[in-house]
């Protein structure tokens, strides 16, 4: 994908501009004219007030083509919490996302970046990614790849970020914003339908979304960033397809040994019952993400804080065999897991991830796993974006960043309609966004459903195959790696 | 009461890995002051061991002393010796960690690998089992290692499996023969052996119990017969729905009821070997009596001592091993008459 600026098109065509000042006047004087029960006419209505849906709002409000629209983004949650979040040094959130490369670069463009807290940014250039049966490794590092030969190459893979912090941060951009989306929050999608024609304006293919506080707003176009139940897709009948993996990922917030002597990297390591991974935070933090079962999940809630934390380490040394065993230990894990290290071979760091020593308090959280695909991203009026088009296994860290990716693509394609005088709710003005996003995503979406198959098998012929083609890809036969890398670098 | 005195009945264990052979010097694992680890691995420059008596091998080695104590095993199945090397060289990789895992899984088998007991004369008081009932697990135990004439210490150690926790799943299998013949009640003779052997791979999966199988082509036809009748689907069968042998803590359940333990584990008692084999051998010997009669009848007219010579050769070829058998049944009778009035 051509990654130009998003300060697009405005200069070609002023008459953009024109046409959509019109509509606003229109949608103002309509509102002048008549009595509350008829809606407020807006140009994008966004429903979702989360990663995707403000990072959408934010994008439209910075691009020059589509900054004068008149938007609004409604938002079940209170997002004076995100708003006022006041962080300190010594905790970090346990929902944290990965930021691919390509993410904040539209995050910087669309001036969202100078307000993200660098100090509680981590990225990482490195990456050890393994399997839990035979060890077969991947070590994604660019440094090692090139060997320092190219100058002037962003070797990060990925920023990490808690999601709270980046909500906070596009929030305040939203506040510098010449017009500011109207934001209404605590506030709940209670119907969308369509309109009905009155003598002033005939709105019968509109879609009007009722609020739970009685509030009605028309949309020239409804983008539903509205995560994986998404009310507008349903509105729209648009079907969604995929499947529960009966997994659940488990997320938590560890202090960690003193990491410093080692570069910071995120490691994964792929069991039959899930991927776990640990990724870096600043100092000596670093955050959770284990996929596996349910019941499992369960287990490690219920486990004392030290029983947990050795868990964890032992995920990342034990064998298979032995981390089951573990599951069913309702205490007494330290003494188990002690034994079991002591006469198994393990890795150092920073192949494996330095120890973590204690779990923050309350940060340990789970939520069930899916994959899902829109089978349209579009229809009249009305867009999809993030999970409310495509759900996604975590183990990539890629779902936000896709979200990103289609918002990137969403804002392009509203500003081409503008400038070439299209109404931009029409789906001839949506058409190029979901020809651009939809096969990436699909191949996304497959690829890592299909890791997450490959790698459920515990024995069995698969399993050498793929300790085999992990070996082609870590020598970087036919430049696997490097298109691998390359790939992941952007949405 | 034990009576190592007689080497032809210590030696009648024939598939049992007792290695009677002096010890293999451990030279080549002490003799690296391990210089440099850069060195690659070669005969003249082996790794530290991993564990005290563990000799590292690389692999043309490895198959190398696999396919000699093959052979040599299969030649002379009463080198108890290369049978445990056999055993060894050929349960790396995956089958001994796959066994090992299959002890990890089970709460007394991680026990089990997390005290390491070992089986020998100290830990187990040998006076102590002799004075239990006759049907206890460790009295039964205990009339194996008297009517063998051996105590548990003779089992070689363990030397060419690399991880040191592998190498003590295999040197319990090794030191748990005895309770598997007690548990199974088949008798020491080579066909029991061969039994056994068989039970034991559907058991454990280890490859060696498997090759010995092919130690039926070494006996006579018509054990060969009864094992593949009758013993081998016993084994297969049983071997393969019990429950881990390795996951028993046989020093715990020396007063447990042999009986009762097979229904715990889910072993059913196969024909009595041993009782067959007595009838059959009687069956024979009325026969045979009769037989060399007619023979010495009907031949008058060659010279008495053309006849003698031939009786002795045949009796020297094709009943020596049988004598000896009913030698040492005859002993063990013996004992566990003593051992059941006592």
């Amino acid at each position: 994908m051509q990654r130009s600026l998003l300060h697009l098109p405005i200069k070609r065509s002023a008459w953009a501009i024109r046409t959509s000042n019109v509509a606003r006047i229109a949608a103002v004087r309509s509102f002048a004219s008549e009595a509350s029960p008829n809606p407020e006419i807006y140009d994008i209505v966004v429903v979702g007030g989360g990663p995707v849906g403000l990072t959408l709002a934010a994008s439209l409000g910075a691009a020059r083509a589509t900054s004068h629209l008149k938007i609004a983004l409604i938002e079940g949650m209170n997002l004076a919490s995100i708003r006022d979040w006041n962080p300190t040094p010594d905790y970090f959130a346990n929902r944290i996302v990965s930021l691919i490369p390509s993410t904040v670069k539209l995050l910087k463009e669309t001036g969202v970046w100078k307000h993200i807290k660098q100090e509680r940014v981590q990225s990482y250039d490195g990456m050890q990614v393994w399997d839990g049966m035979t060890d077969a490794r991947v070590e994604f590092d660019w440094n090692k790849l090139l060997g320092g030969r190219e100058e002037g190459i962003d070797t990060t893979i990925a920023h990490m970020v808690e999601n709270i912090h980046l909500s906070h941060g596009l929030l305040q951009r939203l506040e510098e914003l010449a017009v500011k989306p109207t934001m209404i929050d605590k506030t709940k999608v209670e119907k969308i339908e369509y309109g009905q024609m009155t003598e002033d304006v005939d709105m019968r293919d509109w879609p009007i979304v009722t609020l739970s506080n009685g509030q009605k707003l028309g949309a020239r176009l409804l983008i539903g960033a509205d995560g994986g139940n998404s009310p507008v897709r349903t509105f729209a009948g648009i079907e969604s397809r995929g499947w529960d993996y009966d997994r659940h990922s488990m997320v938590a917030t560890f202090k960690i040994e003193d990491d410093s002597a080692f570069p910071k990297f995120a490691y994964q390591r792929f069991l039959p019952s899930g991927p776990v991974a640990i990724l870096p935070l600043p100092g000596n933090f670093a955050n959770l993400a284990w996929s596996t079962t349910p019941e499992k999940v369960a287990h490690l809630k219920s486990l004392a804080p030290e029983d947990f934390v050795a868990m964890v380490n032992a995920a990342f040394r034990l064998s298979y065999t032995d981390i089951d065993y573990l599951h069913n230990l309702k205490s007494g894990v330290v003494e188990e897991t002690k034994w079991r290290e002591s006469v198994t071979k393990y890795p150092d760091p920073p192949t494996i991830p330095v120890r973590i020593t204690e779990v923050l308090e309350g940060t340990r959280a789970s939520f069930p796993l899916k994959m899902k695909h829109a089978d349209r991203y579009i229809g009249e009026r009305i867009a999809l974006v993030g999970d409310a088009a495509h759900t996604i296994h975590p183990m990539a860290g890629q779902g936000l960043n896709a979200g990103v990716g289609d918002v990137y693509s969403l804002v392009k394609s509203i500003a081409d309609g503008i400038s070439h005088g299209q109404d931009i709710g029409s789906s001839f003005t949506l058409e190029p966004y979901q020809s651009e996003r939809y096969l990436p995503n699909n191949a996304l979406l497959g690829f890592v459903d299909k890791l997450h198959t490959l790698y459920g098998f515990e024995s069995g012929p698969l399993v050498p195959l793929r300790s085999m083609g992990v070996e082609i890809i870590n020598r970087d036969w036919f430049g696997l790696k490097r298109f691998l890398m390359s790939q992941a670098a952007k949405s | 009461m034990a009576a190592p005195t007689s080497t032809s009945l210590a030696r009648a264990c024939t598939h049992c890995l007792r290695s009677r052979a002096p010890q293999l010097s451990r030279q080549s694992s002490q003799h690296l002051p391990s210089i440099s680890n850069n060195r690659t691995f070669s005969v003249l420059h082996r790794p530290p061991p991993n564990y005290p008596g563990h000799v590292p091998l690389k692999l043309p080695e490895r198959l190398f002393l696999a396919a000699g104590s093959a052979i040599m095993s299969f030649l002379d199945p009463r080198r108890g010796d290369l049978i445990a090397l056999l055993g060894e060289t050929t349960a790396q990789p995956y089958f001994i960690y796959r066994l090992r895992d299959t002890m990890l899984k089970h709460p007394t088998g991680r026990r089990i690998l997390r005290d390491r007991p070992r089986i020998t004369s100290q830990s187990l008081s040998l006076p102590y089992l002799r004075s239990l009932p006759s049907n206890t697990i460790g009295a039964t135990y205990v009339s194996w290692l008297d009517r063998e004439g051996v105590s548990p210490d003779t089992r070689s150690e363990v030397r060419y499996i690399d991880d040191a926790e592998c190498a003590y799943v295999m040197q319990r299998y090794r030191e748990c023969h005895d309770f598997y013949h007690a548990i199974t009640g088949l008798p020491i003779v080579r066909e029991g052996e061969i039994a056994l052997k068989v039970f034991e791979y559907a058991n454990t999966g280890l490859p060696m119990t498997g090759l010995s199988a092919f130690s039926t082509f070494t006996v006579k036809k018509e054990e060969r017969d009864r094992l593949l009748s009758v013993y081998f689907p016993w084994a297969i069968r049983n071997g393969w729905k019990a429950e881990s042998l390795l996951n028993v803590y046989w020093e715990e359940v020396l007063e447990t009821d042999v009986q009762e333990m097979r229904d715990r584990l889910g072993i059913e008692v196969p024909p009595d070997l041993r009782k067959t084999r007595a009838e059959i051998r009687r069956k024979k010997r009325e026969e045979r009596g009769g037989k060399v009669k007619t023979v010495t009848a009907s031949a008058p007219a060659a010279t008495a001592s053309d006849t003698t010579v031939e009786t002795a050769r045949v009796e020297t070829e094709a009943e020596r091993e049988e004598r000896e058998q009913l030698e040492i049944e005859r002993k063990a009778m013996e004992i566990l008459e003593q051992a059941d009035k006592m």
